[in-house]
Order: C-alpha cells, then sequence, then structure tokens
C-alpha cells in the first residue's frame, strides 16, 4: 500500500517520528511538513542546488531524495546552523563578503560550503569551485562567494586551534 | 509523481523475490530514478530502496580487486584509497558525473545499469576489465563490464536480476590510464564524447563513450598502436572504424567523429609519451 511510512530522524539536533507518503520529497517533507521553509525550491531534478540539506553531515539535494529515506539518518538544514543566536561562521562571512544578492541560492550555497568546511577547513578555489559545483546563482555571486567561504576557513582554523591549545 | 509504495529492503533475498514484478524500480541515489519520474520517463509501482543491504555497501580491496557495492556513491569510489592509487582513471571518470552533491548520492551500479552510451564511467571499467556481479531469483553470476551493456537503456540483466557489485580485477595496470570528457559545459552534463585510454602490460586499450549505442572499444586504434604504430595522428583516425555516431542536442554525427579522434590522440600522446 502506498503512503504512511513511519521514519524516526534528527532534524537540526532534534529527534522526531512522523509518517510519510510514499512520493513525498526531502524537499517539499522540509518545507511543508516540517515547516522549515529555508530549503529552497528551484529545479527540481537536482541540478540547481538551492535544496541542498545535509543529510548525515553529506550535502545533498532534497529534491532528489524521497522523506522515506530520511529514517534513520540526521538532517540539518539553514535553520539548523545558528546557535544560541549566534550566526555559523559561514552564514557571517556570506554578509561580510555580500555573497549574494537575490538570496535564493544562498541557503543551498551555505549548506554545501558548511559540509566542505566540515571536512576541509582550509579548502583552495579549486576545491571550493568543485564542492560547490552543484550550487547555481543565476545572480553571478560566484566570486564574492567564493572570497566568504575561504574567508570563514581562515576564520574557523584560527577558532579551532584556539579552543585546543 | 504518481503513486507508488516504497520499502527498504535489507536482504538481498528480499529483493530478488520482488524484482521481478510488473513496475518495480530499484533506488540507491536516486539520481536518475526520481528525475526520471518526474519527468514522466518511469511510472513505478514499487520503488524498492535498497542501500541498506549490506552486501551492497562493500567498498573493499583483497586479493580479487576492488570490489565496488552497488549502493556505494560516486564520491566513496573517488576517496577510497586503492581507487585512487591504482585505477586513477576510474576515480576520474567518477569525478565527471553530475556535480559534487549528485556524486554524494549517485553510484557507480547506477552509472551503468542506466546503460547510457555516454556513461561516464563505462569507458574506464571497459578500460580495466571490470566485472560486473550480478543476483538474481536464478542465483548468482558474472558478466564482463562489456557484455553488460546491450543498447541505449538496455542492459544485460534479466528480469528479477540486479547488479550486487563492479569487480575491478587485479592485477591492476601498471601503466598510466586517463579519462577525457568532451561537454557543452565545463562541469555538469552528460558527455558530448568521453574517451579514456589506459596502458596495460598486455598493450593500450581504449574506449570511448557517446559514439555508439553502447561505449565501445577503439579496437583498431588499440591494433595500430599494440602492433608498434607511433603516429598518434594516424593511429587515432582509425576510431571512424569502430564508432557510428548519432546526431542529437549535444553534437552533431560529424563533431563527434572529429571529437573522438582528438580526444584519442590526446589521450595516446598523454599516456604512451611519459
Amino acid at each position: 500500500m502506498a503512503g504512511n511510512i513511519t521514519i524516526n530522524f534528527t532534524v537540526n539536533g532534534y529527534k522526531e517520528v512522523r509518517t510519510v507518503n510514499s512520493w513525498l520529497s526531502l524537499l517539499k517533507f522540509i518545507r511543508e511538513e516540517l515547516k522549515l521553509t529555508g530549503t529552497k525550491e528551484g529545479c527540481e531534478v537536482g541540478e540547481c542546488g538551492a535544496c541542498m540539506v545535509l543529510l548525515d553531515g553529506e550535502a545533498v539535494n532534497s529534491c532528489v531524495v524521497l522523506a522515506a529515506e530520511l529514517d534513520g539518518r540526521d538532517l540539518v538544514t539553514i535553520e539548523g546552523l545558528a546557535k544560541n543566536g549566534e550566526l555559523d561562521l559561514i552564514q557571517q562571512a556570506f554578509i561580510d563578503h555580500s555573497a549574494f544578492q537575490c538570496g535564493y541560492c544562498t541557503p543551498g550555497m551555505i549548506m554545501s560550503a558548511r559540509a566542505l568546511l566540515n571536512r576541509n577547513p582550509s579548502p583552495s578555489d579549486k576545491e571550493i569551485n568543485e564542492a560547490l559545483s552543484g550550487n547555481l546563482c543565476r545572480c553571478g555571486a560566484y566570486v564574492e562567494i567564493r572570497e566568504a567561504v575561504k574567508t570563514c576557513g581562515k576564520k574557523q582554523g584560527r577558532k579551532e586551534e584556539a579552543r585546543c591549545p | 509523481m504518481r503513486n507508488f509504495a516504497y520499502r527498504k529492503c535489507t536482504t538481498l533475498s528480499e529483493v530478488t523475490g520482488l524484482l521481478g514484478g510488473e513496475g518495480v524500480f530499484l533506488l540507491a541515489g536516486g539520481t536518475d530514478l526520481l528525475v526520471g519520474m518526474r519527468g514522466g520517463k518511469y511510472s513505478p509501482r514499487l520503488i524498492l530502496d535498497i542501500k541498506s543491504i549490506p552486501e551492497l555497501k562493500v567498498l573493499r580491496e583483497d586479493e580479487a580487486g576492488i570490489t565496488i557495492g552497488a549502493a556505494v556513491t560516486l564520491n566513496q569510489i573517488e576517496r577510497f584509497e586503492p581507487v585512487a592509487k591504482n585505477v586513477p582513471v576510474l576515480a576520474k571518470a567518477c569525478h565527471h558525473i553530475g556535480s559534487f552533491s549528485i556524486r554524494n548520492r549517485g553510484t557507480l551500479a547506477g552509472n551503468i545499469c542506466n546503460a547510457s552510451p555516454a556513461a561516464d564511467t563505462a569507458a574506464a571499467l571497459y578500460c580495466l576489465g571490470a566485472l560486473v556481479n550480478i543476483a538474481g531469483p536464478g542465483g548468482e553470476r558474472s558478466l564482463a563490464i562489456e557484455d553488460f551493456f546491450v543498447a541505449p537503456g538496455k542492459t544485460a540483466l534479466n528480469k528479477g536480476e540486479l547488479v550486487v557489485s563492479v569487480l575491478i580485477p587485479k592485477p591492476y595496470p601498471a601503466g598510466k590510464g586517463i579519462y577525457y570528457k568532451a561537454s557543452r559545459t565545463g562541469s555538469v552534463d552528460l558527455a558530448t564524447v568521453g574517451v579514456a585510454v589506459q596502458k596495460r602490460d598486455d598493450g593500450i586499450r581504449i574506449a570511448v563513450s557517446a559514439v555508439a549505442p553502447t561505449p565501445v572499444r577503439a579496437k583498431a586504434v588499440e591494433k595500430a598502436v599494440n602492433g608498434g604504430s607511433t603516429d598518434w595522428n594516424a593511429a587515432a583516425a582509425l576510431v571512424k572504424d569502430d564508432i557510428i555516431p548519432i546526431t542529437d542536442l549535444r553534437g552533431s554525427r560529424e563533431y563527434r567523429c572529429h571529437l573522438a579522434e582528438v580526444l584519442v590522440r590526446r589521450g595516446l600522446a598523454e599516456i604512451m609519451e611519459v
């Protein structure tokens, strides 16, 4: 029978249990059922990256994942980055570098950048281009976006050094 | 997407028991399936999620070679040290598929099961003599990658069968291998033409994608080079003997013939002159 699949998962650190229909995409589930509308809908075929989220720490296009596949996994959306009212370093870096114009691609860009910086705090230009290859910016803010990611990596590195003397 | 049932499978026998049914589709990365469903290409009745089956999550190196389970993602393959070290041509081919985030989901098995003549990994797998391990209601079997591709969108899989893993057999080629891809944009597009060239102990091996109903070996070029020719221009021109490209939105027949020749020549120069 179609529908009514129970899924257990964590979203932005909270444990959740929900029932979903088999054909619901993860993107629609996030926006319409979890009401986390920071994740944007763009192309719906995995090409634009506006819907990027972290699934078990990896950047994935939520439009080409089924909500049912979320069972047993850890989901982080753009809403999960700021902690105690303080923006994540990468969010602040995007603001500092004006790394957007219309802002529609920004949540997706930030999620891909966060995944990159988590595994590589000092990425080269090439590595940034690679990691963000699945994120399109129609305004063309790519140069500022790359600078934001690079600067953030350096800041993050300093912060980590300060934490472990 | 119209209504369908979803089932998360945990054993191979569960899958082979259900797969023969009408409208039953496998879901690994979903990067082709879900896009195809949205475009109306596929209308599944039942989707079997195979990502939780242990045999399909295997990524290991042993005496036989490198075994890549059907649920292993392209990024996992690219990052797997034995692949990067021993068969970099495969790492390169995986890297050419889609975007980084797509490669966090997409799989090697999905790439070959789609049976696109333009499959990026195919040319590399041809050069490496990969074997496809298949399970089905009748048991297990193994097939050479060149026998796996049958026609556009059609593989040698029988009803009810699935790919469990792909084996890159030992001994690994001692020589260098490369994969060149020509596409309309710098990244995130299907190949207009893809060429893999691999130097091996038994000679050179060349495979070309997006120039025939399936990926093909450039056997005439291989024969010339393995026979001692060092005129790469003349040898590369022979690629036309083995390809029959079509004209489509990615390029005309003539352009594809030209690209294939240029990429083979570049590959030969790169691989042989070291």
